[in-house]
Protein backbone atom coordinates (compact mmCIF):
# COMPACT_ATOMS: atom_id res chain seq x y z
CA UNK A 1 0.00 0.00 0.00
CA UNK A 2 2.85 2.34 0.85
CA UNK A 3 6.39 2.07 -1.21
CA UNK A 4 9.66 4.53 -1.34
CA UNK A 5 10.92 4.72 -4.61
CA UNK A 6 14.44 5.93 -5.22
CA UNK A 7 14.76 8.04 -2.04
CA UNK A 8 17.93 10.30 -1.87
CA UNK A 9 18.70 13.48 0.23
CA UNK A 10 21.94 15.23 1.08
CA UNK A 11 22.61 17.89 3.26
CA UNK A 12 25.47 19.93 1.55
CA UNK A 13 28.04 17.39 1.05
CA UNK A 14 26.68 15.10 3.72
CA UNK A 15 24.80 12.13 1.52
CA UNK A 16 22.45 11.08 4.23
CA UNK A 17 19.78 8.89 1.77
CA UNK A 18 21.49 7.01 -1.56
CA UNK A 19 18.73 5.29 -3.32
CA UNK A 20 16.34 3.90 -0.56
CA UNK A 21 13.59 2.08 -1.64
CA UNK A 22 11.14 0.07 0.25
CA UNK A 23 7.32 -1.20 0.03
CA UNK A 24 4.92 -1.67 3.01
CA UNK A 25 2.38 -3.34 2.60
CA UNK A 26 -1.41 -2.83 4.90
CA UNK A 27 -1.39 -4.33 7.97
CA UNK A 28 2.91 -4.20 8.26
CA UNK A 29 4.48 -2.93 11.50
CA UNK A 30 8.05 -2.14 9.76
CA UNK A 31 10.78 -1.53 12.28
CA UNK A 32 13.49 0.82 11.29
CA UNK A 33 16.67 -0.06 13.09
CA UNK A 34 20.47 1.74 12.55
CA UNK A 35 22.39 3.16 14.45
CA UNK A 36 22.77 7.25 14.58
CA UNK A 37 22.83 9.22 11.65
CA UNK A 38 21.90 6.11 9.17
CA UNK A 39 19.24 8.42 7.65
CA UNK A 40 16.56 6.51 9.49
CA UNK A 41 14.76 9.64 11.13
CA UNK A 42 15.33 11.43 7.48
CA UNK A 43 13.75 9.29 5.37
CA UNK A 44 10.56 9.09 8.11
CA UNK A 45 10.40 12.78 7.75
CA UNK A 46 10.48 12.63 4.20
CA UNK A 47 7.90 10.47 4.13
CA UNK A 48 5.79 13.09 6.38
CA UNK A 49 6.95 15.91 4.13
CA UNK A 50 8.68 17.30 6.78
CA UNK A 51 12.15 17.11 5.26
CA UNK A 52 12.06 17.52 1.29
CA UNK A 53 14.03 14.53 -0.37
CA UNK A 54 16.71 15.76 -3.37
CA UNK A 55 14.20 13.25 -5.22
CA UNK A 56 12.32 10.31 -4.82
CA UNK A 57 8.57 8.83 -4.62
CA UNK A 58 6.16 7.72 -2.74
CA UNK A 59 3.01 5.15 -4.08
CA UNK A 60 0.62 5.59 -2.02
CA UNK A 61 -2.75 2.96 -3.06
CA UNK A 62 -1.59 3.66 -6.56
CA UNK A 63 -0.93 7.27 -6.29
CA UNK A 64 2.29 8.72 -6.89
CA UNK A 65 3.70 11.55 -4.82
CA UNK A 66 6.61 13.24 -5.45
CA UNK A 67 8.65 13.80 -2.23
CA UNK A 68 10.88 16.64 -3.63
CA UNK A 69 7.71 18.96 -4.80
CA UNK A 70 4.04 18.57 -3.92
CA UNK A 71 1.24 21.62 -4.56
CA UNK A 72 -0.36 22.09 -1.85
CA UNK A 73 -3.69 20.34 -2.55
CA UNK A 74 -1.90 17.13 -2.95
CA UNK A 75 0.10 17.74 0.46
CA UNK A 76 -3.21 18.42 2.35
CA UNK A 77 -4.91 14.96 0.45
CA UNK A 78 -1.51 12.78 1.25
CA UNK A 79 -1.31 14.33 5.39
CA UNK A 80 -5.11 13.72 6.06
CA UNK A 81 -3.92 10.22 5.43
CA UNK A 82 -0.63 9.74 7.26
CA UNK A 83 0.09 10.12 10.80
CA UNK A 84 3.15 10.92 12.44
CA UNK A 85 4.46 11.13 15.83
CA UNK A 86 7.16 12.41 16.90
CA UNK A 87 10.28 11.84 19.36
CA UNK A 88 9.72 14.86 21.41
CA UNK A 89 5.79 14.53 21.50
CA UNK A 90 5.37 18.67 20.20
CA UNK A 91 1.85 18.41 22.11
CA UNK A 92 0.59 22.21 21.39
CA UNK A 93 1.05 23.67 24.65
CA UNK A 94 -2.14 26.17 25.01
CA UNK A 95 -4.14 23.47 24.09
CA UNK A 96 -5.58 20.49 26.28
CA UNK A 97 -5.00 16.72 26.33
CA UNK A 98 -8.53 16.82 24.04
CA UNK A 99 -7.90 20.05 22.50
CA UNK A 100 -4.81 18.54 21.22
CA UNK A 101 -6.65 15.47 19.68
CA UNK A 102 -9.35 17.50 17.84
CA UNK A 103 -7.52 20.30 16.89
CA UNK A 104 -7.06 18.72 13.23
CA UNK A 105 -10.64 17.62 13.02
CA UNK A 106 -12.22 20.96 13.97
CA UNK A 107 -9.58 23.08 12.44
CA UNK A 108 -8.55 21.00 9.05
CA UNK A 109 -11.65 19.02 8.50
CA UNK A 110 -13.83 21.51 9.59
CA UNK A 111 -16.05 19.25 12.01
CA UNK A 112 -18.63 19.97 14.61
CA UNK A 113 -16.60 20.53 17.86
CA UNK A 114 -19.05 17.88 19.27
CA UNK A 115 -18.37 15.13 17.36
CA UNK A 116 -14.66 15.91 17.56
CA UNK A 117 -14.64 15.66 20.89
CA UNK A 118 -16.75 12.80 21.04
CA UNK A 119 -13.70 11.14 19.12
CA UNK A 120 -10.75 12.89 20.95
CA UNK A 121 -12.38 11.53 24.05
CA UNK A 122 -12.69 7.83 22.68
CA UNK A 123 -9.34 8.02 21.17
CA UNK A 124 -7.89 9.17 24.60
CA UNK A 125 -9.44 6.43 26.30
CA UNK A 126 -8.14 3.97 24.26
CA UNK A 127 -4.87 5.25 24.91
CA UNK A 128 -5.54 4.70 28.60
CA UNK A 129 -6.15 8.89 29.38
CA UNK A 130 -9.64 8.88 29.95
CA UNK A 131 -8.90 10.54 33.08
CA UNK A 132 -6.84 13.26 31.64
CA UNK A 133 -8.90 14.87 28.81
CA UNK A 134 -8.59 18.00 30.52
CA UNK A 135 -5.04 18.05 31.26
CA UNK A 136 -2.55 20.57 29.89
CA UNK A 137 0.47 18.85 28.49
CA UNK A 138 3.12 20.51 31.11
CA UNK A 139 0.93 18.48 33.72
CA UNK A 140 1.88 15.50 32.06
CA UNK A 141 4.38 13.12 32.24
CA UNK A 142 6.30 12.32 29.31
CA UNK A 143 4.46 8.82 28.66
CA UNK A 144 1.03 10.48 29.07
CA UNK A 145 2.39 13.44 26.52
CA UNK A 146 3.21 10.77 24.02
CA UNK A 147 0.31 8.46 24.16
CA UNK A 148 -1.95 12.02 23.71
CA UNK A 149 0.58 12.49 20.31
CA UNK A 150 -0.67 9.08 19.56
CA UNK A 151 -4.31 9.47 20.38
CA UNK A 152 -4.03 12.47 18.12
CA UNK A 153 -2.04 11.20 15.15
CA UNK A 154 -5.30 9.28 14.82
CA UNK A 155 -7.63 11.25 14.86
CA UNK A 156 -7.79 11.72 11.17
CA UNK A 157 -7.88 7.95 10.86
CA UNK A 158 -4.74 7.77 9.02
CA UNK A 159 -4.17 4.64 6.49
CA UNK A 160 -0.96 4.74 8.15
CA UNK A 161 1.26 6.30 10.81
CA UNK A 162 5.05 6.89 11.14
CA UNK A 163 6.82 7.06 14.55
CA UNK A 164 9.96 8.79 15.03
CA UNK A 165 11.87 6.93 17.95
CA UNK A 166 8.49 7.56 19.58
CA UNK A 167 10.28 6.49 23.20
CA UNK A 168 13.88 7.83 22.48
CA UNK A 169 12.82 10.92 24.78
CA UNK A 170 11.10 8.89 27.83
CA UNK A 171 12.20 7.45 30.88
CA UNK A 172 13.32 4.21 30.93
CA UNK A 173 10.12 3.54 33.15
CA UNK A 174 7.68 4.96 31.01
CA UNK A 175 8.93 3.32 27.47
CA UNK A 176 6.67 0.86 28.16
CA UNK A 177 3.20 2.28 28.62
CA UNK A 178 3.96 3.93 25.45
CA UNK A 179 4.92 0.62 23.77
CA UNK A 180 2.54 -1.24 25.03
CA UNK A 181 0.31 1.58 23.25
CA UNK A 182 1.65 1.03 19.78
CA UNK A 183 1.30 -2.43 20.29
CA UNK A 184 -2.35 -2.39 21.00
CA UNK A 185 -2.74 -0.58 17.61
CA UNK A 186 -0.65 -3.27 15.93
CA UNK A 187 -2.89 -5.70 16.91
CA UNK A 188 -5.68 -3.45 15.56
CA UNK A 189 -3.91 -3.79 12.12
CA UNK A 190 -2.73 -0.73 11.62
CA UNK A 191 -0.17 0.07 9.12
CA UNK A 192 2.99 1.81 10.80
CA UNK A 193 6.66 2.09 10.23
CA UNK A 194 8.51 2.53 13.48
CA UNK A 195 12.04 4.18 13.88
CA UNK A 196 13.03 2.89 16.90
CA UNK A 197 16.19 2.05 19.38
CA UNK A 198 13.92 -0.55 21.06
CA UNK A 199 15.12 -4.12 19.91
CA UNK A 200 12.89 -5.89 22.40
CA UNK A 201 9.84 -4.11 20.94
CA UNK A 202 11.25 -4.36 17.12
CA UNK A 203 11.46 -8.69 17.48
CA UNK A 204 8.21 -8.57 19.75
CA UNK A 205 5.72 -6.42 17.15
CA UNK A 206 7.29 -5.50 14.13
CA UNK A 207 6.45 -7.51 10.99
CA UNK A 208 9.52 -6.44 9.32
CA UNK A 209 12.31 -5.11 10.39
CA UNK A 210 14.94 -2.70 7.94
CA UNK A 211 18.15 -2.09 9.35
CA UNK A 212 19.98 1.04 8.15
CA UNK A 213 23.29 2.39 7.82
CA UNK A 214 25.39 5.50 6.07
CA UNK A 215 21.87 6.29 4.49
CA UNK A 216 20.97 2.93 2.40
CA UNK A 217 19.28 -0.06 3.78
CA UNK A 218 21.64 -2.64 4.61
CA UNK A 219 19.23 -5.62 5.42
CA UNK A 220 15.17 -6.18 5.13
CA UNK A 221 14.25 -8.95 6.41
CA UNK A 222 11.06 -10.87 8.38
CA UNK A 223 11.19 -9.72 12.06
CA UNK A 224 11.71 -13.27 13.12
CA UNK A 225 14.36 -13.95 10.71
CA UNK A 226 16.14 -10.86 11.31
CA UNK A 227 16.56 -11.49 15.08
CA UNK A 228 17.03 -15.44 14.65
CA UNK A 229 18.83 -15.70 10.95
CA UNK A 230 20.54 -12.32 9.86
CA UNK A 231 21.73 -11.93 6.67
CA UNK A 232 24.37 -9.13 6.40
CA UNK A 233 27.25 -9.60 8.54
CA UNK A 234 26.52 -5.80 9.64
CA UNK A 235 23.26 -6.79 11.22
CA UNK A 236 24.57 -9.72 12.83
CA UNK A 237 27.06 -7.47 14.37
CA UNK A 238 24.67 -4.37 15.41
CA UNK A 239 22.51 -7.06 16.76
CA UNK A 240 25.35 -8.45 18.60
CA UNK A 241 26.39 -5.31 20.27
CA UNK A 242 22.96 -4.06 21.37
CA UNK A 243 22.50 -7.16 23.12
CA UNK A 244 26.14 -7.72 24.35
CA UNK A 245 24.97 -5.17 27.23
CA UNK A 246 22.51 -7.57 28.62
CA UNK A 247 24.44 -10.72 28.17
CA UNK A 248 27.57 -8.96 30.14
CA UNK A 249 25.65 -8.71 33.20
CA UNK A 250 23.82 -12.11 33.35
CA UNK A 251 27.42 -13.24 32.54
CA UNK A 252 29.06 -10.97 35.45
CA UNK A 253 26.65 -11.32 37.62
CA UNK A 254 27.09 -7.57 39.55
CA UNK A 255 23.68 -6.97 38.04
CA UNK A 256 24.49 -3.05 37.16
CA UNK B 1 0.99 74.58 51.38
CA UNK B 2 -1.89 76.36 52.60
CA UNK B 3 -5.46 76.29 51.98
CA UNK B 4 -6.50 77.96 48.87
CA UNK B 5 -3.41 75.42 47.32
CA UNK B 6 -5.03 72.21 48.27
CA UNK B 7 -8.53 73.43 47.27
CA UNK B 8 -7.34 73.96 43.84
CA UNK B 9 -5.81 70.78 43.79
CA UNK B 10 -8.60 68.64 45.22
CA UNK B 11 -10.16 70.38 41.87
CA UNK B 12 -8.16 69.83 39.66
CA UNK B 13 -7.27 66.17 40.73
CA UNK B 14 -10.68 65.35 38.97
CA UNK B 15 -10.24 67.37 35.97
CA UNK B 16 -6.87 66.20 35.56
CA UNK B 17 -7.82 62.12 36.45
CA UNK B 18 -10.74 62.62 33.46
CA UNK B 19 -8.10 64.39 31.43
CA UNK B 20 -6.21 60.82 31.86
CA UNK B 21 -9.82 58.61 31.52
CA UNK B 22 -11.28 60.68 28.04
CA UNK B 23 -7.62 61.24 26.37
CA UNK B 24 -4.26 59.26 27.46
CA UNK B 25 -5.90 55.86 28.01
CA UNK B 26 -8.08 56.21 24.70
CA UNK B 27 -5.16 57.04 23.11
CA UNK B 28 -2.45 54.17 25.05
CA UNK B 29 -5.22 51.61 24.21
CA UNK B 30 -5.95 52.83 20.07
CA UNK B 31 -2.16 52.67 19.74
CA UNK B 32 -1.32 49.88 21.74
CA UNK B 33 -3.57 47.60 19.51
CA UNK B 34 -3.28 48.93 16.68
CA UNK B 35 0.82 48.65 17.16
CA UNK B 36 0.27 45.29 17.83
CA UNK B 37 -1.37 44.23 14.87
CA UNK B 38 1.48 45.96 13.31
CA UNK B 39 3.97 44.17 14.83
CA UNK B 40 2.63 40.62 14.65
CA UNK B 41 2.24 41.56 10.85
CA UNK B 42 6.30 42.60 11.00
CA UNK B 43 7.00 39.87 13.15
CA UNK B 44 5.28 37.27 10.69
CA UNK B 45 6.46 38.70 7.27
CA UNK B 46 10.03 38.24 8.52
CA UNK B 47 9.67 34.75 9.94
CA UNK B 48 7.61 33.85 6.88
CA UNK B 49 10.29 34.47 4.78
CA UNK B 50 8.89 36.55 2.11
CA UNK B 51 11.99 38.60 0.71
CA UNK B 52 10.28 42.14 -0.49
CA UNK B 53 8.24 42.21 2.25
CA UNK B 54 10.66 41.51 4.85
CA UNK B 55 12.85 43.80 3.56
CA UNK B 56 10.44 46.49 3.58
CA UNK B 57 9.54 45.79 7.28
CA UNK B 58 13.15 46.28 8.19
CA UNK B 59 12.81 49.92 6.51
CA UNK B 60 10.25 50.47 8.83
CA UNK B 61 11.74 49.43 11.94
CA UNK B 62 14.81 50.97 11.15
CA UNK B 63 13.12 54.21 10.78
CA UNK B 64 11.07 54.44 12.94
CA UNK B 65 13.52 53.34 15.79
CA UNK B 66 15.98 55.48 15.04
CA UNK B 67 14.06 58.43 15.26
CA UNK B 68 12.40 60.62 18.08
CA UNK B 69 8.76 60.15 18.49
CA UNK B 70 8.40 63.67 19.51
CA UNK B 71 10.11 64.49 15.60
CA UNK B 72 7.62 61.88 14.03
CA UNK B 73 4.92 63.80 16.05
CA UNK B 74 6.05 67.36 15.06
CA UNK B 75 6.62 65.96 11.33
CA UNK B 76 2.91 64.67 11.23
CA UNK B 77 0.82 67.03 12.86
CA UNK B 78 2.84 70.26 11.56
CA UNK B 79 4.23 68.99 8.46
CA UNK B 80 1.70 66.73 6.60
CA UNK B 81 -0.62 69.45 6.38
CA UNK B 82 1.86 71.21 3.60
CA UNK B 83 1.47 68.50 1.59
CA UNK B 84 -2.47 68.63 2.06
CA UNK B 85 -2.37 65.91 4.41
CA UNK B 86 -4.68 67.18 7.96
CA UNK B 87 -4.75 65.32 11.13
CA UNK B 88 -5.81 66.61 14.11
CA UNK B 89 -4.32 65.77 17.68
CA UNK B 90 -5.73 62.95 18.41
CA UNK B 91 -5.21 60.98 15.19
CA UNK B 92 -1.22 62.31 14.79
CA UNK B 93 -0.70 61.03 18.19
CA UNK B 94 -2.44 57.64 17.15
CA UNK B 95 -0.62 56.95 14.11
CA UNK B 96 2.51 57.83 15.29
CA UNK B 97 2.22 56.20 19.08
CA UNK B 98 0.49 53.22 16.86
CA UNK B 99 4.22 53.14 14.65
CA UNK B 100 6.58 53.31 17.26
CA UNK B 101 4.50 50.44 19.11
CA UNK B 102 4.24 47.85 15.67
CA UNK B 103 8.07 48.90 15.61
CA UNK B 104 9.23 48.32 19.10
CA UNK B 105 6.95 45.18 19.88
CA UNK B 106 7.84 43.73 16.78
CA UNK B 107 11.24 42.16 17.59
CA UNK B 108 9.46 41.47 21.11
CA UNK B 109 6.50 39.16 19.10
CA UNK B 110 9.06 37.81 16.99
CA UNK B 111 11.30 36.26 19.45
CA UNK B 112 8.43 35.30 21.43
CA UNK B 113 7.44 33.29 18.11
CA UNK B 114 10.19 31.63 17.59
CA UNK B 115 10.64 30.70 21.44
CA UNK B 116 7.55 28.33 20.48
CA UNK B 117 9.38 24.80 19.53
CA UNK B 118 9.47 24.26 15.63
CA UNK B 119 7.97 20.46 16.67
CA UNK B 120 4.83 22.30 17.57
CA UNK B 121 4.18 23.88 13.56
CA UNK B 122 5.40 20.95 11.79
CA UNK B 123 2.80 18.66 14.61
CA UNK B 124 0.24 21.37 12.94
CA UNK B 125 1.26 20.40 9.16
CA UNK B 126 0.66 16.79 10.18
CA UNK B 127 -2.34 17.78 11.19
CA UNK B 128 -3.52 19.01 8.20
CA UNK B 129 -3.35 22.74 9.11
CA UNK B 130 -2.13 25.58 6.97
CA UNK B 131 1.05 27.62 8.46
CA UNK B 132 -1.71 30.68 8.86
CA UNK B 133 -4.12 28.02 10.70
CA UNK B 134 -1.21 26.64 13.29
CA UNK B 135 0.09 30.71 13.32
CA UNK B 136 -3.51 31.51 14.81
CA UNK B 137 -4.64 28.17 16.47
CA UNK B 138 -1.29 27.39 18.59
CA UNK B 139 1.71 28.91 17.83
CA UNK B 140 0.31 32.88 18.25
CA UNK B 141 -1.31 32.27 21.37
CA UNK B 142 1.86 30.76 23.20
CA UNK B 143 4.11 33.39 21.95
CA UNK B 144 1.24 36.12 23.08
CA UNK B 145 1.75 34.59 26.57
CA UNK B 146 5.63 34.77 26.43
CA UNK B 147 5.81 38.20 25.07
CA UNK B 148 2.90 39.16 27.99
CA UNK B 149 5.64 40.64 30.59
CA UNK B 150 7.62 42.77 27.94
CA UNK B 151 4.24 43.87 25.89
CA UNK B 152 2.68 44.67 29.24
CA UNK B 153 6.06 46.93 29.56
CA UNK B 154 6.12 48.68 26.68
CA UNK B 155 2.07 49.64 27.31
CA UNK B 156 3.16 51.14 30.50
CA UNK B 157 5.98 53.03 28.99
CA UNK B 158 3.18 54.01 26.21
CA UNK B 159 0.65 55.51 28.55
CA UNK B 160 3.51 57.91 29.76
CA UNK B 161 4.90 58.69 26.15
CA UNK B 162 1.19 59.99 25.66
CA UNK B 163 1.98 62.74 27.44
CA UNK B 164 4.43 63.48 24.23
CA UNK B 165 1.20 64.16 22.44
CA UNK B 166 0.80 67.74 24.48
CA UNK B 167 3.31 69.00 21.99
CA UNK B 168 0.86 68.45 19.46
CA UNK B 169 -1.58 70.83 21.41
CA UNK B 170 -3.61 67.47 22.22
CA UNK B 171 -5.37 67.96 25.68
CA UNK B 172 -4.25 65.54 27.73
CA UNK B 173 -2.95 65.13 31.64
CA UNK B 174 -0.16 67.25 30.98
CA UNK B 175 -1.63 69.89 29.02
CA UNK B 176 -4.49 70.12 31.55
CA UNK B 177 -2.08 70.79 34.19
CA UNK B 178 0.02 73.17 32.33
CA UNK B 179 -3.43 75.40 31.52
CA UNK B 180 -4.56 75.34 35.38
CA UNK B 181 -1.27 75.98 36.12
CA UNK B 182 -0.79 78.82 33.44
CA UNK B 183 -3.92 80.35 35.66
CA UNK B 184 -2.28 79.74 39.02
CA UNK B 185 1.06 79.46 38.89
CA UNK B 186 1.41 76.79 41.31
CA UNK B 187 3.11 74.83 38.35
CA UNK B 188 5.45 73.18 41.35
CA UNK B 189 1.99 71.23 43.10
CA UNK B 190 0.71 71.00 39.32
CA UNK B 191 2.99 69.35 37.79
CA UNK B 192 3.28 67.00 40.96
CA UNK B 193 -0.25 66.04 40.33
CA UNK B 194 0.20 65.03 36.80
CA UNK B 195 2.88 62.98 37.96
CA UNK B 196 0.67 61.17 40.92
CA UNK B 197 -2.11 60.75 38.21
CA UNK B 198 0.59 58.68 35.83
CA UNK B 199 1.70 57.05 38.57
CA UNK B 200 -2.19 56.35 39.79
CA UNK B 201 -2.54 54.93 36.16
CA UNK B 202 0.66 52.57 35.49
CA UNK B 203 0.20 51.19 39.08
CA UNK B 204 -3.19 49.61 38.04
CA UNK B 205 -1.25 48.91 35.02
CA UNK B 206 1.23 47.07 37.09
CA UNK B 207 -1.76 45.02 39.14
CA UNK B 208 -3.79 44.06 36.34
CA UNK B 209 -0.64 42.30 34.44
CA UNK B 210 0.29 40.39 37.68
CA UNK B 211 -3.27 39.25 37.83
CA UNK B 212 -3.25 38.63 34.18
CA UNK B 213 -0.45 36.65 34.58
CA UNK B 214 -1.43 34.26 36.85
CA UNK B 215 -4.21 34.02 35.08
CA UNK B 216 -2.31 32.48 31.87
CA UNK B 217 -0.24 30.86 34.21
CA UNK B 218 -3.18 28.50 35.25
CA UNK B 219 -3.98 27.20 31.55
CA UNK B 220 -0.67 25.72 30.79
Amino acid sequence: MLEFKHVRKSFGDNVVLRDVSLKVDKGDVVAILGPSGSGKTTLLRAAGYLTKADSGTLIMDGEEYNLNSISSKNLRKYRSRVGFVFQNFNLYGNKTALGNVTLGLTVARKMEKKKAEEIGKKLLEKVGLGDRIDFYPSKLSGGQQQRVAIARALATNPDVILFDEPTSALDPELTGEVLNVIKQLADDGITMIVVTHEMEFARKVATKVVFMENGEIVEENTAEEFFSNPKADRTREFIYKSLAWERKNEHDGSGI
Amino acid sequence: MNERIVTELIESFGKLFMAGLKVSLPLTIASFSTGLVIALFVALAQIAKIPVLKRLVRVYVWIIRCTPMIVQLFIVYFGLPSIGIRLNSFASAWLVMSLSVGAYCSETVRAAIQSVPVGQLEACYCDGLTFWQAMIHVIIPQALRTAFPPLSNSIIGLVKDTSLAYSVALVEILATAQRIAARTYDYFWLYMEAGLIYLIFCSVLTIIQGKAEKALERRR
